[in-house]
């Protein structure tokens, strides 16, 4: 790691003060924000980022709260460790995708320090852009290396010109569950969805994989009371069994009525650049009785326009398994 | 003087009258039992003081720095490192050309760790590209770069005659031809390679290092800090796993000699972990196309086979010559070697085995369906004796497989779930030989000490030390202290090949019986008891005519004198052998909408000559099908080899398996083997991933002949991508 | 040469969050432009907040490690990890350093009843927190009641990984007494054994959890 100066802001202004800094001067990479630090302290060590100043948001009182309100929405602190989200008993009881995708992320101890706010915000699990020594896309280089290369974990959906999959596992079922993220900058607070938070490559900055400003931080995310008879899960394909990051996971949502589906959220992770909404797969799910015939459609439909890289067709299977394997637990007790 | 004078002689009465043997096993107090580790405190509490935990006055930290890429012409600019305050040293490693990826370019020395790697990375590197071959494709191409000077193939080694073999395939009532393949796996010690060596100028240095060869390392060290062996000591009081990568000084440990001669103060190098991945070491890859034929009633009848290893700039390893294990009527191997510019493999845990036994377990279990047969049944046919029917019997009993109704062909889904059982079986040496000399030492207060410079892998040689000289001398395993990991003290073998126990263990047992001798003859007087009649138990020294005459261990002790008694023990023939085999069995479910393996139980019955310690011996049985569970389905090193960039070297993208991986495991030792020690911990390694293979097969019909097994290669065995 | 830092000589009182403890200034590479910055920012913050409290070069810091006040002089990029290891006197080296990358649980302490990866914290982070490493569980001659069925069952074998399990299951353990198999290998789902000890640490904690539950925990 490279040596830094760490700043210990108290309040979200100064720290959003230090962070105007580097928009002024058109130096992102060198402030950056430290929360958990779970990934940032990796992309340290293994210098892919070298700031020479961390403002570390951790003196921030109040960015840490889990709340539900009397309406049933969900707000989330950006603070709030992965763990409190996970053992929190409203959540567990009110929004079981949100506990199982918390509890899916990496191990314990990760989970332990790791934030909400920093499992949004983490950046990508690619080879190539976890080398050094790959100047690739993402790095400010010309070249996808993963395109042309060994890209068994690279996207098969919504790639190009860069082939990552984002890794929040937090990411595709807060998307399922409609939430939304509020950012906080020079120039105040935005809401937004948080499905419009994240960017695929061939939209925003090649750099990044969200929307957020040079000096703007992810301060809360917000879930709205979901429609009464709400079922869901989140199931995470891991190549190993724990400590991993998804080859595939499913976020799925569906409100039952009777024997039938009333409507459906599907939306998947470890396939796209960003959590990539199954629209269509959602249409071949509404109005439908659940059996194996629509479980089946519904996979064919989420991967329709799949485009595969040298190693990482399998993937579209396994999405179309994992997707059956999601609706068959949903339909049991 | 005197007493010296006459414990000489007696030592010398008593090799003539040698009648070494271990007590029946019934007879046994401490040994063939559970014996909790007399480390075990130490290590679980943290106390343990292992190489990378050695912190001494003065001590400056090293790092090294590694080439990025396969093969350059480097250049390096050291000053700029030198500049930073803090740094204390610097060195170049390696200039001009260099050979391989990872291989170490220069080391430096600093004040603290973070300091260190400042220095490594303000060196200025220049790196001019060569064309480079890291896998098997780049150097078998046909404008291959030269990895060696006389090319990238080496000789072929045959066995057999191709002829016949071929003839023997045209008429089975059966054949397969296939490609099995295994990756380079890296040993993935958790201790990474390092040394702390204390050198303070003048004529003595003590090196801690974590090493399975205690004595491999003074002579090597004397070198690089120009003394004589003689004059350094190796300390390897806690090592934290080899697994056949650790032996000898290394780059990384006589770089550390050269900065600690430069600076005259201790210096700490430990290889980062992804040092550790580039440069200390793998298990060789292996590419084997096997062609083997068999007769409807379940005979092999011929093997053509053509084997490839992959060891980087060496070698690497394939077992023996002939078919592994199973008798072949007629059989013609092939074996070469292809060359990479990749780190030179080592041993790893039964170096080559792992290998061949996957290739030769899938081909005989495909050939066993192929004729319609229990996969059971046609391995016992074809193999030699009656241990291994036992032993595949044990474990299929153990796994369940006369329930199981998938016994010829893979069984029927349930919900595109399915369960499948395979087999295996492995064999190795474990014998041991001359090259320990080990001292027990009695003492006037009743302290018992064995002292050998040998190391303790994890295996449990402390406790077996220990629990050797109590059971001679009929003490709780508690009363003697076991000293070991010194180079000071008695010499012995490295660790390699299971052969520690096989040549360590009957030199304890010659040094105890020695020195429990010797105490007889001594307390004859004392006790006016003829010495043969003296028995050694339950912490008493007894007339075996008249019990009563009896003295406690502490009472017997005092009747020595103020230098107690001490005696020298050194291998004997005939307290070991040699030649175990072991079978295993894995049971798994296949979800084949996914791919997902989940390993759901493995059972292993290993035979190994007298059990020391039964807990241990077991721990070690379940650490080699652990560490084959894991090759079998997680492992693999991935080289880009256009950019040569390393990809996983990491132990986040190199995988290896964690909690949920590890299923129920069931490790029984063949007591039948009556034998006495013998080294087996290898073996316990061998068959574990053919066994998951076949047991994926067995369940769905998947056959991934390209380990490791991941859902990618299950789907697309079941012909589901794309 | 000595660090530039060791000449500042102030000994600010380390546990308190408003102490402004930079070190002699321009000792980090790229001090300058970071103070450069800060300075930037200072002029944007709000005023009326308080200061920001920045840490460059060597610091003074006090830890409470198993109880203890220890005092360390570390750099803001120290990780807990080095120092425990490297900067605590006497050196508490039962905390492993394997992979620092926070991916095999060697490292394992306890931050506040948490489990966490000491390879991954920044040991200036951790002023007013209670860590707990395994030197400050049971010793030889009183292991704690985990370490002991550790050594029963036979659950390390090398012994590089255990402190970082015990840590790991020790955690999981305080959280839920109760633990079964399936919340134990979570428990200790991030951590690494290469000797493949796994299976003789299940039998271990399992053991514990119901000795617990017996004992009325």
């Amino acid at each position: 790691m490279k040596a830094f100066t760490l700043a210990n802001p108290s309040t979200l202004d100064q720290a959003i003060g230090i962070l105007a800094a580097r928009r002024e001067r058109g130096a992102h990479g060198r402030v950056q924000v430290l929360a958990g630090g779970q990934d940032l302290l990796t992309e340290m060590k293994e210098h892919l980022a070298e700031p020479e100043v961390l403002v570390n948001l951790k003196g921030i009182g109040g960015l840490d709260r889990i709340e539900i309100d009397a309406a049933g929405a969900l707000s989330i602190g950006a603070l709030a460790t992965l763990s409190a989200l996970e053992e929190n008993e409203g959540v567990r009881a009110r929004f079981p995708i949100l506990h199982e995708a918390a509890r899916s992320i990496g191990s314990p101890q990760i989970r332990s320090v790791g934030t909400v706010g920093g499992n949004l915000c983490q950046r990508p699990r690619c080879w190539y852009y976890r080398s050094e020594h790959a100047k690739c896309l993402k790095k400010g280089g010309t070249e996808c290396f993963s395109y042309g290369g060994l890209n068994k974990y690279n996207a098969i959906l919504g790639g190009g010109p860069s082939y990552i999959v984002h890794p929040s596992d937090l990411a595709p079922a807060l998307v399922a569950l409609d939430a939304q993220v509020v950012l906080r900058g020079s120039a105040g607070e935005r809401t937004l969805a948080l499905e419009r938070f994240f960017t695929l490559p061939s939209e925003g900055s090649i750099l990044r994989e969200n929307v957020l400003a040079d000096d703007e931080l992810l301060v809360r995310v917000i879930v709205p009371a979901p429609a009464p008879g709400m079922r869901s899960t989140y199931l995470k394909f891991k190549e190993r069994g724990s400590f991993d990051f998804a080859l595939v996971a499913v976020a799925l949502a569906l409100w039952p009525d009777g024997g039938k589906i009333a409507r459906a959220r599907l939306v998947l992770g470890g396939v796209a650049p960003v959590p990539w909404r199954c629209a269509g797969a959602e249409t071949a799910l509404a109005a439908k009785t659940m059996d194996e015939s629509v479980w089946k459609a519904a996979g064919e439909a989420a991967l329709q326009g799949a485009e595969p890289l040298g190693h990482n067709a399998y993937k579209v299977p396994l999405a179309k398994g994992l997707i059956f394997r999601a609706l068959q637990s949903l339909s049991r007790a | 003087m005197a007493a010296r004078k006459s414990r000489r002689k007696e030592a010398g009465d008593v090799e003539a009258v040698s009648e070494l043997a271990w007590p029946p096993r019934g007879d046994l107090a401490v040994l063939n039992h559970d014996l909790r580790r007399v480390d075990g405190p130490a290590k679980i509490s943290g106390r343990a003081r292992y190489t990378h935990d050695v912190r001494l006055p003065g001590m400056v930290y090293a790092r090294v720095l590694t080439c990025p890429i396969p093969r350059a012409e480097v250049t390096l600019d050291l000053e700029p490192a030198r500049k930073i305050p803090g740094v204390e040293a610097v060195i170049a490693l390696a200039e001009g050309g260099t050979k391989w990826l990872g291989q170490p370019l220069a080391a430096v020395a600093a004040s603290t760790p973070e300091i260190a790697e400042d220095g490594i990375r303000a060196i200025r590197v220049k790196l001019e590209p060569k064309p480079w071959a890291v896998d098997r494709a780049q150097a078998t191409a046909e404008d291959a770069p030269k990895v060696l000077k006389d090319g990238n193939l080496s000789k072929e080694n045959t066995s057999g005659d191709e002829t016949e073999a071929r003839a023997a395939l045209t008429s089975a009532d059966q054949s397969v031809e296939a490609t099995y393949t295994l990756p380079v796996q890296h040993h993935v010690c958790l201790e990474t390679h390092g040394v702390v060596v204390d050198y303070r100028g003048g004529d003595e240095a003590t090196v801690y290092c974590s090493t399975q060869g205690t004595f491999t390392v003074p002579e090597s060290a004397a070198r690089e800090l120009g003394l004589k062996a003689s004059q350094v000591t190796t300390i390897v009081e806690h090592m934290g796993g080899g697994f056949g990568s650790k032996f000898d000084l290394g780059t990384e440990g006589a770089a550390a000699c050269r900065l600690a001669k430069a600076l005259g103060k201790p210096v700490h190098l430990m290889f980062s972990r992804a040092d550790e991945f580039g440069a200390a070491g793998n298990r060789s890859g292996s590419r084997q196309v096997l062609h083997g034929g068999a007769s409807q009633d379940g005979r092999l009848v011929a093997l053509v086979g053509d084997i490839e290893k992959l060891g980087g700039l060496q070698g690497g390893s394939f077992p023996g010559r002939g078919p592994y294990i199973y008798s072949v009527e007629k059989s013609f191997l092939r074996v070469r070697s292809v060359y990479t510019n990749t780190d030179v493999a080592r041993a790893m845990r039964a170096p080559g085995h792992p290998q061949a036994s996957f290739g030769m377990e899938s081909l005989v279990d495909e050939l066993a369906y192929a004729i319609g047969m229990d996969p059971l049944e046609f391995r016992k046919k074809n193999l030699k004796g009656p241990v291994y029917a036992r032993q595949l019997d044990a474990v299929a009993r153990e796994i369940g497989w006369a329930q199981h109704p998938n016994k010829v062909a893979p069984g029927a889904l349930k919900d595109g779930m399915g369960v499948g059982i395979g087999f295996a079986v492995s064999t190795w040496g474990g014998g041991g030989g001359e090259g320990c000399e080990v001292d027990v030492r009695i003492d006037r207060d009743g302290g018992v000490t064995a002292s050998v410079g040998t190391q303790d892998l994890g295996t449990g040689t402390r406790t077996y030390v220990a629990a050797i000289v109590a059971e001679e001398l009929g003490l709780p395993i508690e009363s003697v202290t076991a000293r070991i990991g010194d180079s000071r003290l008695g010499r012995a073998t490295p660790s390699g090949g299971s052969t520690t126990t096989a040549s360590l263990a009957p030199a304890v047992k010659d040094a105890a019986y020695k020195a429990r001798t010797l105490f007889a003859e001594r307390l004859s007087r004392a006790m006016d008891v003829p010495a043969e009649r003296l028995r050694f138990s339950s912490g008493r020294i007894a007339d075996e005519r008249d019990p009563k005459r009896a003295l406690s261990w502490k009472q017997a002790c005092g009747e020595l004198g103020g230098d107690g008694l001490s005696a020298r023990g050194t291998f004997q023939p005939g307290l070991s052998s040699n030649g175990v085999h072991g079978a295993q069995a894995a049971k798994v479910r296949v979800d084949t909408l996914t791919g997902r393996v989940q390993v759901l139980k493995m059972a292993a019955m290993q035979d190994c000559g007298l059990p020391l310690n039964r807990m241990a011996i077991r721990s070690q049985i379940q650490g080699g099908m652990v560490q084959a569970l894991s090759y079998g389905l997680l492992e693999e090193r991935v080289i880009d080899s256009v950019s040569g960039w390393a990809l996983n070297a990491n132990l986040e993208d190199y995988k290896v398996a964690h909690a949920s991986e590890i299923p129920e495991m069931v490790a029984l030792i063949d007591d039948e083997d009556t034998r006495p020690v013998i080294g087996f911990s290898e073996a316990a390694v061998i068959p574990g991933h053919g066994a998951i293979a076949n047991a994926v097969y067995n369940a769905c019909g998947a056959r991934v002949r390209d380990l490791p097994l991941t859902p990618d290669k299950v789907l697309a065995a079941l012909g589901r991508v794309g | 040469m000595s660090r530039p830092s060791e000449a500042d000589g102030k000994n600010p009182s380390p546990l308190s969050r408003r102490n402004f403890l930079r070190g002699a200034g321009g000792v980090a590479t790229g001090g300058v432009l970071a103070h450069g910055l800060l300075a930037a920012s200072r002029a944007n913050a709000l005023r009326g907040a308080g200061e920001v409290e920045e840490l460059s070069g060597e610091v003074a810091l006090a830890l409470d490690v198993n109880g203890q006040v220890l005092t360390v002089r570390v750099e803001p990029r120290t990780t807990l990890l080095d120092a425990l290891r490297v900067r605590c006197s006497p050196p508490l080296t039962g905390t492993k350093l394997v992979c620092d990358r926070g991916q095999c649980g060697s490292c394992t302490v306890i931050v506040d009843g948490r489990p966490a990866y000491a390879c991954m914290l920044l040991a200036v982070d951790l002023r007013g927190k209670k860590i707990r490493t395994i030197e400050g569980l049971g010793e030889p001659g009183a292991l704690s009641p985990l370490q002991e069925a550790f050594w029963k069952h036979d659950a390390s074998m090398c012994g590089f990984c255990t402190p970082g399990f015990v840590m790991a299951i020790q955690a999981c353990l305080e959280r839920n007494p109760r633990a079964g198999l399936d919340e134990i290998k979570e428990g200790c789902a991030g951590n690494t054994c290469r000797c493949g000890t796994q299976p003789q640490i299940f039998a271990a904690a399992l053991e514990a959890a119901q000795a617990s539950v017996k004992g009325g925990k």
